[in-house]
Protein backbone atom coordinates (compact mmCIF):
# COMPACT_ATOMS: atom_id res chain seq x y z
CA UNK A 1 0.00 0.00 0.00
CA UNK A 2 1.25 3.45 -0.86
CA UNK A 3 0.26 7.02 -0.18
CA UNK A 4 -0.99 8.83 -3.26
CA UNK A 5 0.39 12.25 -2.47
CA UNK A 6 3.58 13.51 -4.08
CA UNK A 7 4.76 17.06 -3.43
CA UNK A 8 1.35 17.96 -2.12
CA UNK A 9 -0.43 16.60 -5.19
CA UNK A 10 -2.87 13.69 -4.92
CA UNK A 11 -2.51 11.19 -7.76
CA UNK A 12 -5.04 8.66 -9.08
CA UNK A 13 -3.56 5.39 -10.29
CA UNK A 14 -4.73 2.92 -12.88
CA UNK A 15 -3.46 -0.42 -14.13
CA UNK A 16 -1.16 0.05 -17.11
CA UNK A 17 0.70 -3.18 -17.61
CA UNK A 18 2.23 -6.28 -16.11
CA UNK A 19 5.96 -6.27 -15.39
CA UNK A 20 7.55 -9.56 -14.43
CA UNK A 21 4.67 -10.74 -12.23
CA UNK A 22 4.10 -7.37 -10.65
CA UNK A 23 2.17 -4.65 -12.31
CA UNK A 24 2.80 -1.22 -13.70
CA UNK A 25 0.50 1.64 -12.94
CA UNK A 26 0.18 5.14 -14.28
CA UNK A 27 -1.30 8.21 -12.73
CA UNK A 28 -4.08 10.12 -14.47
CA UNK A 29 -2.56 13.46 -13.56
CA UNK A 30 0.83 13.16 -15.30
CA UNK A 31 0.86 9.82 -17.11
CA UNK A 32 3.99 8.78 -15.21
CA UNK A 33 4.67 5.04 -14.98
CA UNK A 34 5.07 3.54 -11.48
CA UNK A 35 6.28 0.13 -10.39
CA UNK A 36 3.68 -1.40 -8.07
CA UNK A 37 6.09 -3.38 -5.90
CA UNK A 38 8.56 -0.55 -5.22
CA UNK A 39 6.26 2.49 -5.40
CA UNK A 40 8.86 4.19 -7.59
CA UNK A 41 8.18 6.24 -10.71
CA UNK A 42 10.24 4.62 -13.45
CA UNK A 43 9.29 6.72 -16.48
CA UNK A 44 7.53 9.96 -17.25
CA UNK A 45 7.29 13.48 -15.83
CA UNK A 46 7.63 12.32 -12.21
CA UNK A 47 10.43 9.84 -12.92
CA UNK A 48 12.56 9.24 -9.84
CA UNK A 49 9.82 10.07 -7.33
CA UNK A 50 8.91 7.49 -4.72
CA UNK A 51 5.59 6.93 -2.97
CA UNK A 52 5.58 6.52 0.81
CA UNK A 53 4.81 3.05 2.09
CA UNK A 54 1.68 2.68 4.20
CA UNK A 55 2.05 0.05 6.90
CA UNK A 56 -0.54 -2.64 6.48
CA UNK A 57 -1.03 -6.27 7.40
CA UNK A 58 -1.91 -9.50 5.70
CA UNK A 59 -4.27 -11.19 8.14
CA UNK A 60 -7.10 -13.63 8.08
CA UNK A 61 -10.52 -12.00 8.21
CA UNK A 62 -11.11 -13.72 11.54
CA UNK A 63 -7.93 -12.31 13.09
CA UNK A 64 -8.65 -8.83 11.80
CA UNK A 65 -12.20 -8.95 13.14
CA UNK A 66 -11.01 -9.63 16.68
CA UNK A 67 -8.53 -6.75 16.50
CA UNK A 68 -10.72 -4.22 14.72
CA UNK A 69 -14.33 -4.96 15.63
CA UNK A 70 -15.63 -1.74 14.11
CA UNK A 71 -13.60 -1.93 10.94
CA UNK A 72 -15.11 -1.93 7.44
CA UNK A 73 -14.60 -4.41 4.64
CA UNK A 74 -14.35 -3.63 0.94
CA UNK A 75 -17.64 -4.67 -0.65
CA UNK A 76 -17.47 -7.12 -3.54
CA UNK A 77 -18.90 -5.82 -6.83
CA UNK A 78 -21.65 -8.18 -7.94
CA UNK A 79 -20.84 -8.20 -11.66
CA UNK A 80 -17.23 -9.28 -10.98
CA UNK A 81 -18.08 -11.94 -8.42
CA UNK A 82 -17.06 -14.68 -10.87
CA UNK A 83 -13.54 -13.19 -10.95
CA UNK A 84 -13.10 -13.17 -7.19
CA UNK A 85 -11.57 -16.49 -6.33
CA UNK A 86 -11.12 -17.27 -2.65
CA UNK A 87 -8.85 -20.12 -3.73
CA UNK A 88 -6.60 -17.82 -5.73
CA UNK A 89 -3.42 -19.06 -4.07
CA UNK A 90 -3.29 -22.55 -5.61
CA UNK A 91 -4.40 -21.04 -8.95
CA UNK A 92 -1.57 -18.49 -8.97
CA UNK A 93 0.91 -21.16 -7.92
CA UNK A 94 0.22 -22.95 -11.22
CA UNK A 95 1.07 -19.94 -13.40
CA UNK A 96 4.33 -19.91 -15.37
CA UNK A 97 7.29 -18.28 -13.70
CA UNK A 98 8.93 -15.62 -15.88
CA UNK A 99 12.40 -15.82 -14.35
CA UNK A 100 14.20 -18.19 -12.10
CA UNK A 101 17.33 -18.09 -10.03
CA UNK A 102 19.04 -21.46 -10.15
CA UNK A 103 21.79 -21.90 -7.62
CA UNK A 104 19.75 -20.62 -4.71
CA UNK A 105 18.38 -23.17 -2.30
CA UNK A 106 14.82 -21.91 -2.64
CA UNK A 107 12.53 -22.85 -5.51
CA UNK A 108 10.86 -20.15 -7.56
CA UNK A 109 7.36 -20.61 -6.14
CA UNK A 110 8.48 -21.04 -2.54
CA UNK A 111 6.70 -18.49 -0.40
CA UNK A 112 8.84 -16.16 1.67
CA UNK A 113 8.37 -13.21 3.97
CA UNK A 114 10.52 -10.43 2.58
CA UNK A 115 11.66 -7.32 4.41
CA UNK A 116 14.31 -4.65 4.16
CA UNK A 117 16.07 -2.80 6.97
CA UNK A 118 17.93 0.28 5.77
CA UNK A 119 18.47 -1.28 2.38
CA UNK A 120 19.49 -4.75 3.60
CA UNK A 121 16.97 -7.32 2.34
CA UNK A 122 16.20 -10.71 3.83
CA UNK A 123 13.79 -13.46 2.89
CA UNK A 124 12.30 -15.84 5.45
CA UNK A 125 11.03 -19.09 3.91
CA UNK A 126 7.42 -19.43 5.02
CA UNK A 127 7.69 -23.11 5.94
CA UNK A 128 10.67 -22.46 8.19
CA UNK A 129 9.07 -19.41 9.72
CA UNK A 130 5.78 -21.18 10.41
CA UNK A 131 7.56 -24.05 12.16
CA UNK A 132 9.82 -21.83 14.26
CA UNK A 133 7.55 -18.89 15.07
CA UNK A 134 8.32 -16.69 16.96
CA UNK A 135 11.50 -16.10 14.97
CA UNK A 136 14.20 -13.85 16.38
CA UNK A 137 16.70 -12.43 13.96
CA UNK A 138 19.00 -9.50 13.39
CA UNK A 139 19.23 -7.61 10.12
CA UNK A 140 21.59 -4.70 9.64
CA UNK A 141 21.98 -4.40 13.40
CA UNK A 142 18.24 -4.29 14.09
CA UNK A 143 16.79 -7.06 16.28
CA UNK A 144 13.62 -8.47 14.72
CA UNK A 145 10.70 -10.52 15.92
CA UNK A 146 8.62 -12.35 13.31
CA UNK A 147 5.39 -13.83 14.59
CA UNK A 148 2.78 -16.17 13.13
CA UNK A 149 -0.74 -15.65 14.42
CA UNK A 150 -2.72 -18.32 16.22
CA UNK A 151 -4.62 -18.89 12.96
CA UNK A 152 -1.43 -20.11 11.29
CA UNK A 153 -1.82 -17.60 8.44
CA UNK A 154 -1.58 -14.04 9.78
CA UNK A 155 1.91 -12.69 10.37
CA UNK A 156 3.64 -9.58 11.66
CA UNK A 157 7.19 -8.33 12.05
CA UNK A 158 8.34 -6.13 14.93
CA UNK A 159 11.53 -4.51 16.14
CA UNK A 160 12.50 -6.59 19.19
CA UNK A 161 13.33 -3.64 21.42
CA UNK A 162 11.62 -2.42 24.60
CA UNK A 163 12.60 1.11 25.62
CA UNK A 164 15.74 0.88 23.55
CA UNK A 165 16.80 -2.49 24.98
CA UNK A 166 17.03 -5.56 22.79
CA UNK A 167 14.64 -8.24 23.99
CA UNK A 168 13.87 -11.84 23.22
CA UNK A 169 10.37 -13.22 22.99
CA UNK A 170 8.88 -16.65 23.55
CA UNK A 171 5.48 -18.14 23.06
CA UNK A 172 3.74 -18.51 26.38
CA UNK A 173 2.72 -22.13 26.90
CA UNK A 174 -0.46 -23.35 28.55
CA UNK A 175 -2.51 -20.21 28.29
CA UNK A 176 -6.04 -19.92 26.92
CA UNK A 177 -5.17 -16.64 25.20
CA UNK A 178 -2.27 -16.53 22.74
CA UNK A 179 0.56 -14.44 24.19
CA UNK A 180 4.31 -13.85 23.98
CA UNK A 181 6.60 -13.28 26.94
CA UNK A 182 9.69 -11.12 26.78
CA UNK A 183 12.97 -11.81 28.58
CA UNK A 184 13.56 -8.23 29.74
CA UNK A 185 10.36 -7.29 31.58
CA UNK A 186 8.51 -10.64 31.61
CA UNK A 187 5.45 -8.87 30.25
CA UNK A 188 2.77 -10.51 28.14
CA UNK A 189 2.46 -9.31 24.55
CA UNK A 190 -0.39 -9.81 22.10
CA UNK A 191 -0.28 -10.36 18.35
CA UNK A 192 -0.49 -6.61 17.77
CA UNK A 193 2.85 -6.25 19.54
CA UNK A 194 1.43 -4.50 22.58
CA UNK A 195 2.04 -5.51 26.18
CA UNK A 196 -1.18 -6.50 27.93
CA UNK A 197 0.30 -7.10 31.38
CA UNK A 198 3.55 -6.68 33.28
CA UNK A 199 5.79 -3.68 33.70
CA UNK A 200 5.72 -2.92 29.97
CA UNK A 201 1.95 -2.86 29.88
CA UNK A 202 0.57 -0.34 27.42
CA UNK A 203 3.77 -0.20 25.35
CA UNK A 204 3.83 -1.42 21.78
CA UNK A 205 6.72 -2.70 19.69
CA UNK A 206 7.62 -0.85 16.52
CA UNK A 207 6.31 -2.54 13.38
CA UNK A 208 8.32 -3.42 10.27
CA UNK A 209 6.62 -3.63 6.87
CA UNK A 210 7.03 -7.09 5.37
CA UNK A 211 5.79 -8.69 2.20
CA UNK A 212 4.59 -12.25 1.68
CA UNK A 213 5.83 -13.06 -1.81
CA UNK A 214 7.15 -15.80 -4.08
CA UNK A 215 10.89 -16.30 -3.85
CA UNK A 216 11.53 -15.56 -7.56
CA UNK A 217 9.68 -12.26 -7.33
CA UNK A 218 11.38 -11.16 -4.11
CA UNK A 219 14.78 -12.13 -5.51
CA UNK A 220 14.07 -10.31 -8.78
CA UNK A 221 13.60 -6.99 -7.00
CA UNK A 222 16.16 -7.55 -4.25
CA UNK A 223 19.20 -9.04 -5.92
CA UNK A 224 21.32 -8.73 -2.74
CA UNK A 225 18.80 -10.42 -0.49
CA UNK A 226 20.00 -12.85 2.13
CA UNK A 227 17.97 -15.88 3.14
CA UNK A 228 17.14 -16.62 6.76
CA UNK A 229 18.65 -19.85 8.01
CA UNK A 230 18.45 -21.35 11.45
CA UNK B 1 25.72 3.75 -83.14
CA UNK B 2 23.54 6.02 -81.09
CA UNK B 3 21.84 4.70 -77.91
CA UNK B 4 18.12 4.13 -78.18
CA UNK B 5 16.12 7.00 -76.83
CA UNK B 6 12.81 6.94 -75.10
CA UNK B 7 10.09 9.13 -76.48
CA UNK B 8 9.01 12.07 -74.36
CA UNK B 9 5.69 10.36 -73.49
CA UNK B 10 7.56 7.23 -72.38
CA UNK B 11 9.85 9.39 -70.20
CA UNK B 12 6.82 11.08 -68.65
CA UNK B 13 5.09 7.79 -67.77
CA UNK B 14 8.38 6.40 -66.35
CA UNK B 15 8.75 9.37 -63.98
CA UNK B 16 5.08 9.02 -63.05
CA UNK B 17 5.66 5.34 -62.17
CA UNK B 18 8.56 6.41 -59.96
CA UNK B 19 6.40 8.99 -58.25
CA UNK B 20 3.73 6.41 -57.51
CA UNK B 21 6.35 4.01 -56.21
CA UNK B 22 7.57 6.65 -53.76
CA UNK B 23 4.02 7.27 -52.62
CA UNK B 24 3.55 3.53 -52.07
CA UNK B 25 6.79 3.43 -50.09
CA UNK B 26 5.68 6.44 -48.08
CA UNK B 27 2.34 4.77 -47.44
CA UNK B 28 3.96 1.60 -46.10
CA UNK B 29 6.43 3.53 -43.97
CA UNK B 30 3.58 5.47 -42.34
CA UNK B 31 1.60 2.27 -41.91
CA UNK B 32 4.59 0.52 -40.35
CA UNK B 33 5.12 3.41 -37.93
CA UNK B 34 1.45 3.55 -36.97
CA UNK B 35 1.18 -0.19 -36.46
CA UNK B 36 4.50 -0.68 -34.65
CA UNK B 37 3.76 2.22 -32.32
CA UNK B 38 0.94 0.25 -30.76
CA UNK B 39 2.01 -3.37 -31.26
CA UNK B 40 5.63 -3.13 -30.08
CA UNK B 41 4.81 -1.93 -26.53
CA UNK B 42 1.85 -4.32 -26.41
CA UNK B 43 4.16 -7.18 -27.30
CA UNK B 44 6.84 -6.18 -24.78
CA UNK B 45 4.49 -5.56 -21.86
CA UNK B 46 2.57 -8.78 -21.79
CA UNK B 47 1.99 -11.06 -18.80
CA UNK B 48 4.24 -14.06 -18.21
CA UNK B 49 7.02 -12.61 -20.25
CA UNK B 50 10.22 -11.35 -18.68
CA UNK B 51 10.84 -7.70 -19.50
CA UNK B 52 14.43 -6.53 -19.41
CA UNK B 53 14.81 -2.95 -18.17
CA UNK B 54 15.83 -1.59 -21.58
CA UNK B 55 12.96 -3.26 -23.40
CA UNK B 56 10.57 -1.90 -20.81
CA UNK B 57 11.97 1.59 -21.33
CA UNK B 58 11.39 1.32 -25.08
CA UNK B 59 7.84 0.09 -24.47
CA UNK B 60 6.98 2.90 -22.06
CA UNK B 61 8.44 5.65 -24.23
CA UNK B 62 6.53 4.38 -27.27
CA UNK B 63 3.30 3.95 -25.34
CA UNK B 64 3.63 7.45 -23.87
CA UNK B 65 3.42 9.05 -27.31
CA UNK B 66 1.33 6.39 -28.99
CA UNK B 67 -2.01 8.22 -28.99
CA UNK B 68 -0.67 11.17 -30.99
CA UNK B 69 1.88 9.18 -32.97
CA UNK B 70 -0.54 6.57 -34.24
CA UNK B 71 -3.07 9.28 -35.08
CA UNK B 72 -0.60 11.26 -37.20
CA UNK B 73 0.59 8.09 -38.93
CA UNK B 74 -3.00 7.03 -39.61
CA UNK B 75 -3.91 10.42 -41.08
CA UNK B 76 -0.84 10.33 -43.31
CA UNK B 77 -1.80 6.82 -44.43
CA UNK B 78 -5.32 7.90 -45.33
CA UNK B 79 -4.05 10.86 -47.35
CA UNK B 80 -1.55 8.72 -49.25
CA UNK B 81 -4.11 5.96 -49.75
CA UNK B 82 -6.51 8.48 -51.19
CA UNK B 83 -3.84 9.50 -53.69
CA UNK B 84 -3.04 5.88 -54.58
CA UNK B 85 -6.62 4.66 -54.81
CA UNK B 86 -7.44 5.68 -58.36
CA UNK B 87 -4.31 4.24 -59.92
CA UNK B 88 -4.48 0.98 -58.05
CA UNK B 89 -5.71 -2.34 -59.33
CA UNK B 90 -8.27 -4.39 -57.43
CA UNK B 91 -5.43 -6.07 -55.53
CA UNK B 92 -3.87 -2.71 -54.81
CA UNK B 93 -7.16 -1.41 -53.44
CA UNK B 94 -7.55 -4.54 -51.28
CA UNK B 95 -4.04 -4.07 -49.89
CA UNK B 96 -4.72 -0.40 -49.18
CA UNK B 97 -7.99 -1.22 -47.42
CA UNK B 98 -6.48 -3.97 -45.30
CA UNK B 99 -3.53 -1.83 -44.29
CA UNK B 100 -5.78 1.11 -43.41
CA UNK B 101 -7.90 -1.17 -41.23
CA UNK B 102 -4.86 -2.34 -39.27
CA UNK B 103 -3.53 1.22 -38.94
CA UNK B 104 -6.94 2.40 -37.69
CA UNK B 105 -7.12 -0.48 -35.24
CA UNK B 106 -3.70 0.51 -33.95
CA UNK B 107 -4.67 4.17 -33.55
CA UNK B 108 -7.85 3.23 -31.66
CA UNK B 109 -6.13 0.70 -29.40
CA UNK B 110 -3.40 3.21 -28.55
CA UNK B 111 -6.09 5.26 -26.83
CA UNK B 112 -7.66 2.39 -24.91
CA UNK B 113 -6.43 0.59 -21.83
CA UNK B 114 -7.05 -3.07 -22.56
CA UNK B 115 -5.52 -4.07 -19.23
CA UNK B 116 -8.65 -2.66 -17.69
CA UNK B 117 -10.73 -4.95 -19.88
CA UNK B 118 -8.91 -7.90 -18.31
CA UNK B 119 -8.97 -6.46 -14.80
CA UNK B 120 -11.81 -4.04 -14.33
CA UNK B 121 -11.08 -1.18 -11.96
CA UNK B 122 -13.27 -0.60 -8.95
CA UNK B 123 -15.50 2.34 -9.80
CA UNK B 124 -15.71 3.80 -6.33
CA UNK B 125 -15.05 1.60 -3.32
CA UNK B 126 -18.01 0.68 -1.19
CA UNK B 127 -17.60 -0.75 2.28
CA UNK B 128 -19.53 -3.14 4.44
CA UNK B 129 -19.77 -3.57 8.15
CA UNK B 130 -18.25 -6.85 9.33
CA UNK B 131 -21.67 -8.30 10.05
CA UNK B 132 -22.67 -7.76 6.41
CA UNK B 133 -19.58 -9.39 4.94
CA UNK B 134 -19.77 -12.96 3.68
CA UNK B 135 -16.03 -13.60 4.01
CA UNK B 136 -14.93 -16.76 5.74
CA UNK B 137 -12.76 -16.32 8.85
CA UNK B 138 -9.72 -17.86 7.16
CA UNK B 139 -9.88 -15.75 4.01
CA UNK B 140 -6.90 -13.41 3.69
CA UNK B 141 -7.32 -9.66 3.77
CA UNK B 142 -4.99 -6.69 3.63
CA UNK B 143 -5.70 -4.35 6.50
CA UNK B 144 -4.82 -0.76 7.19
CA UNK B 145 -5.43 1.53 10.14
CA UNK B 146 -5.10 5.26 9.55
CA UNK B 147 -6.49 8.21 11.43
CA UNK B 148 -9.06 6.16 13.30
CA UNK B 149 -10.29 4.30 10.20
CA UNK B 150 -9.90 0.51 10.08
CA UNK B 151 -10.28 -1.01 6.62
CA UNK B 152 -9.88 -4.51 5.21
CA UNK B 153 -9.42 -5.36 1.53
CA UNK B 154 -9.99 -9.05 0.71
CA UNK B 155 -7.09 -10.41 -1.29
CA UNK B 156 -9.45 -12.46 -3.47
CA UNK B 157 -10.89 -9.16 -4.72
CA UNK B 158 -7.65 -7.18 -4.89
CA UNK B 159 -5.96 -9.98 -6.82
CA UNK B 160 -8.46 -9.21 -9.57
CA UNK B 161 -8.76 -5.42 -9.45
CA UNK B 162 -5.03 -5.01 -8.66
CA UNK B 163 -5.18 -1.34 -7.75
CA UNK B 164 -7.67 0.70 -5.75
CA UNK B 165 -7.57 4.42 -4.95
CA UNK B 166 -9.01 4.99 -1.50
CA UNK B 167 -9.00 7.59 1.25
CA UNK B 168 -8.53 6.18 4.73
CA UNK B 169 -8.65 8.45 7.78
CA UNK B 170 -8.26 11.41 5.44
CA UNK B 171 -5.12 9.96 3.81
CA UNK B 172 -5.30 9.15 0.09
CA UNK B 173 -3.76 5.68 -0.43
CA UNK B 174 -3.36 3.20 -3.23
CA UNK B 175 -4.12 -0.40 -2.25
CA UNK B 176 -2.26 -2.76 -4.56
CA UNK B 177 -1.97 -6.47 -5.00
Amino acid sequence: MWTRTINGRVLHFYLAGINNQNFLMRDKETGTWWQQITGKAIYGPLQGAALDLVLGDELTFGQWRTESPSGQVLAPVAKYSKEYDPNWEPEVAKLPVVISFPGTELKSRDVVIGLTINGAARAYPWETFAKQSPVLDRVNGTPLLLVLGSDGKSFRVFVARIDGHDAEFFLQADTPVWALLDTVTASQWNFQGCATSGSAQGKCLARIPALKDYWFDWRNYHSDTTIYKH
Amino acid sequence: MSPSRLSSSQLRSQSQTWRWRWIWIGFFLCAFAGIAWFFVPAFIIRPFRYQAPRALLVAMSLRQRAPIGTLIAALACFILAFALWKISSRWGKALLTFTLLVVTFSAVMARLNYFEWMFHPLPGPQFLAQSESKLGPREMIMSVRLGGDDRAYPISQMAYHHVLNDVVGGVPIAVTY
